[in-house]
């Protein structure tokens, strides 16, 4: 049992079924993010969440009461939209209060809370304005005044940033993090923005098709991916798939890889029932930050391969170096340490960190699980 | 009514420019021409106008018309003026016009944020009020009158008006909530705001724009209607058109051109005030929505 339950949620308009069974229990406190490409269904369960949607079958419940047909404001839950959606004719105050003057609280009560969420939020010199006269930072924090006024059990995000330029959404993202961490809300958000999902998460749901991918902490997704969806949606630059053959050299699995000029790579991998695959070709997982050149190859890992393969191209980024390579007949690229010694057109000696590959099955896309 | 503004698609040189405006003024003189023959003859006594030189400016200035028209013209066979009938059409626009413009701002609401199975079908039959002709409704009209006992009574003209100016209505409501963004009905939902506070506290605090544009086209029409006031209304109930009419028809002594002329402004008087006051809002509000940003 948890703080908030989705139970089998099935959602279909018509005969289309757009949400297939999720599954998923938040305990008191989580910061749950539903993330996936647009048209996942992350939305619409999100708004099923609300009760803005109806749930077609299976249930969902807040605090182990059964939320199915409640109307969306006695569900005590708070929402922060994507265009933020505040009301346009309302000062900043209004619009904070609304709610609360919706549900009978005396105009005092509604004052005394208005004003200790907009000192929270530091927009008490805001309080007159109209929606209209702020910026998008502002408006931002008018929207989570109004979610945070009404003290919910849950609060839902739905893409709050993405309105946002690019540097204001990574101080607003600190900010809600910071929120969370002070409040201890419960919390489900729903972003496309692999990054903010990662760092805002205590458990992320990646979402793709109406199903639910994956289900665990951001590290789990990150290092254990369940699928090539999974493994490729998360992480930027996306983790490199390359078709490799499976071979048991003296007992221990190697991925056997085509570098560039044809010639074959030995690549030992950590995980030893992959032996079971020994001659099948599977899809070689690598993420680029596990490529490295010798020097910069992870001292902790106790399974560093080496293989020299020529350099395509060298981008470098300031904080990295992206390299890029062929292997296994495609593009794979490599982040390196920024003073990497690296030129295109080199061979060059790679350090691969084989403890973090992964292995996929290629007929269905799932991960050899160890 | 709408500014001038600095940026043209077309550039042209000064001379194509003079042209161009010494046609418009021309067109304007002459779309004007009409207004200023009723204005001017207006103020003249009688037999100047007799006399001939309908477009001379008058010699003598009298407001006598005026007050003639106004309260003691010859309307059918009582000398009232046309005060007791332009009431009669105060108290048939005021409330057909509030109530249409409500009941259309209702179903715009309706149809665009609380959808519901065949709602376009519905808005696209509403959408054939507008182009119902007048004379199709006309004796079943009078007969739906007479059931419900409104028949020749001002009340019952104004229900005819709201009933015929809905369709209009409802199409300018519902194409500006259209745009209108779902996700403050959804916010305000959340917050626990009913049907009705939704709209009365979100939705028509930003509807002023069409609001406007309603009114003046409802007021405009059912002030100018002439065929459901000839057909609906008694003597009593008459609105100012059909008086207008009357006192211009009357057939018994001297034609007072002046007295008609007076009339037939003060006829229009109340939809030009209308347009002047309001009538940039009628621009911008028909361009809603038209043209993003």
């Amino acid at each position: 049992m948890g703080f908030l339950d989705i139970d089998n949620a099935t959602k279909s308009y018509g005969a289309v079924e757009v949400l297939h069974k999720v599954d998923i229990s938040v305990q008191e406190g989580e910061f749950l993010v539903l993330v996936g490409p647009s048209g996942c269904g992350k939305s619409t369960l999100l708004n099923m969440i609300a009760g803005l949607e109806e749930i077609t079958s299976g249930e969902i419940r807040i605090k182990d009461q059964v939320m199915n047909g409640v109307h969306p404001s006695n569900r005590n839950i708070a929402m922060v939209f994507q265009s933020y959606a505040l009301y346009p004719n309302m000062t900043v105050g209004q619009n904070i209060t609304f709610g609360l003057e919706m549900h009978g609280v005396p105009k005092p009560e509604r004052e005394k809370a208005m004003n200790e969420v907009a000192k929270l939020l530091q927009i008490e010199q805001l309080l007159d304005r109209k929606p209209g006269q702020l910026s998008g930072g502002q408006r931002q924090r008018v929207a989570m005044g109004r979610a945070l006024v009404r003290n919910p059990d849950v609060f839902l995000f739905d893409e709050p940033l993405s309105n946002l330029d690019a540097k204001l959404r990574v101080d607003m993202r600190t900010e809600i993090k910071k929120l969370h961490q002070n409040l201890g809300t419960t919390i489900v958000y729903v972003t496309h923005d692999q990054i903010e999902a990662m760092t805002l998460s205590s458990r992320i749901a990646v979402m793709n098709g109406g199903y639910v991918q994956q289900l665990g902490t951001p590290q789990e997704i990150y290092d254990t991916p369940a699928n090539i969806f999974v493994a490729t949606f998360m992480g930027s630059p996306a983790m490199n798939v390359v078709p490799a053959k499976v071979t048991v050299l003296n007992g221990r699995p190697h991925a056997e890889v085509a570098l560039h000029d044809g010639s074959m790579a030995q690549l030992p991998f950590s995980q030893d029932n992959l032996s079971a695959w020994d001659g099948r070709d599977i899809l070689l997982g690598i993420r680029p930050e596990t490529i490295t050149d010798m020097d910069g190859a992870d001292r902790k890992s106790s399974n560093i391969a080496q293989m020299t393969n020529r350099i395509v191209v060298t981008e470098p980024a300031g904080s990295d170096t992206f390299v890029s390579m062929i292997l296994g007949g495609q593009d794979v690229i490599a982040r390196m340490r920024s003073d990497a010694e690296v030129a295109p057109g080199q061979d060059f000696m790679f350090a691969v960190n084989m403890e973090k590959a992964v292995a996929f099955d290629p007929e269905s896309e799932m991960r050899i699980t160890p | 009514m709408s500014q001038a503004t600095q940026d043209t698609a077309i550039r042209t040189g000064r001379v194509t420019r003079t042209l161009i405006y010494l046609v418009l003024l021309l067109f304007g003189l002459f779309y004007l021409l009409p207004l200023y023959v009723m204005l001017v003859n207006s103020v003249k006594p009688l037999e100047e106008i007799t006399g001939g030189g309908m477009m001379n400016l008058p010699q003598v200035f009298t407001i006598e018309p005026w007050l003639k028209a106004w309260s003691s013209a010859q309307i059918g066979v009582d000398p009232t003026g046309l005060k007791p009938y332009f009431w009669n059409s105060i108290k048939m626009v005021v409330p057909a016009v509030i109530v249409s413009t409500i009941l259309g701002a209702l179903n715009g609401y309706v149809l665009t944020k609380w959808r519901f199975k065949y709602d376009t079908i519905l808005f696209g039959l509403m959408l054939f009020a507008c182009f119902i002709p007048f004379q199709i409704v006309l004796i079943p009209m009078a007969r739906m009158l007479g059931i419900i006992g409104l028949a020749g009574t001002t009340w019952g003209l104004a229900l005819v008006h709201v009933v015929y100016g809905i369709g209009f209505t409802t199409l300018y409501f519902r194409n500006y909530y259209a745009v209108f963004p779902t996700e403050l009905i959804r916010a305000a939902q959340i917050d626990g705001a009913g049907f009705f506070q939704i709209f009365w506290r979100i939705l028509l605090p930003s509807s002023g724009p069409i609001a406007v544009v309603s009114i003046i086209w409802q007021f405009t029409n059912i002030w100018n209607d002439f065929l459901f006031g000839a057909s609906f209304a008694d003597a009593n109930s008459q609105p100012m058109t059909v008086a207008l009419n009357n006192l211009v028809q009357s057939s018994t002594g001297v034609k007072e051109y002046n007295v008609h002329f007076a009339g037939a402004i003060l006829a229009a008087m109340p939809t030009l005030l209308v347009y002047i006051v309001a009538g940039r809002y009628f621009v911008r509000g028909l361009m809603a929505g038209s043209v993003k940003g």
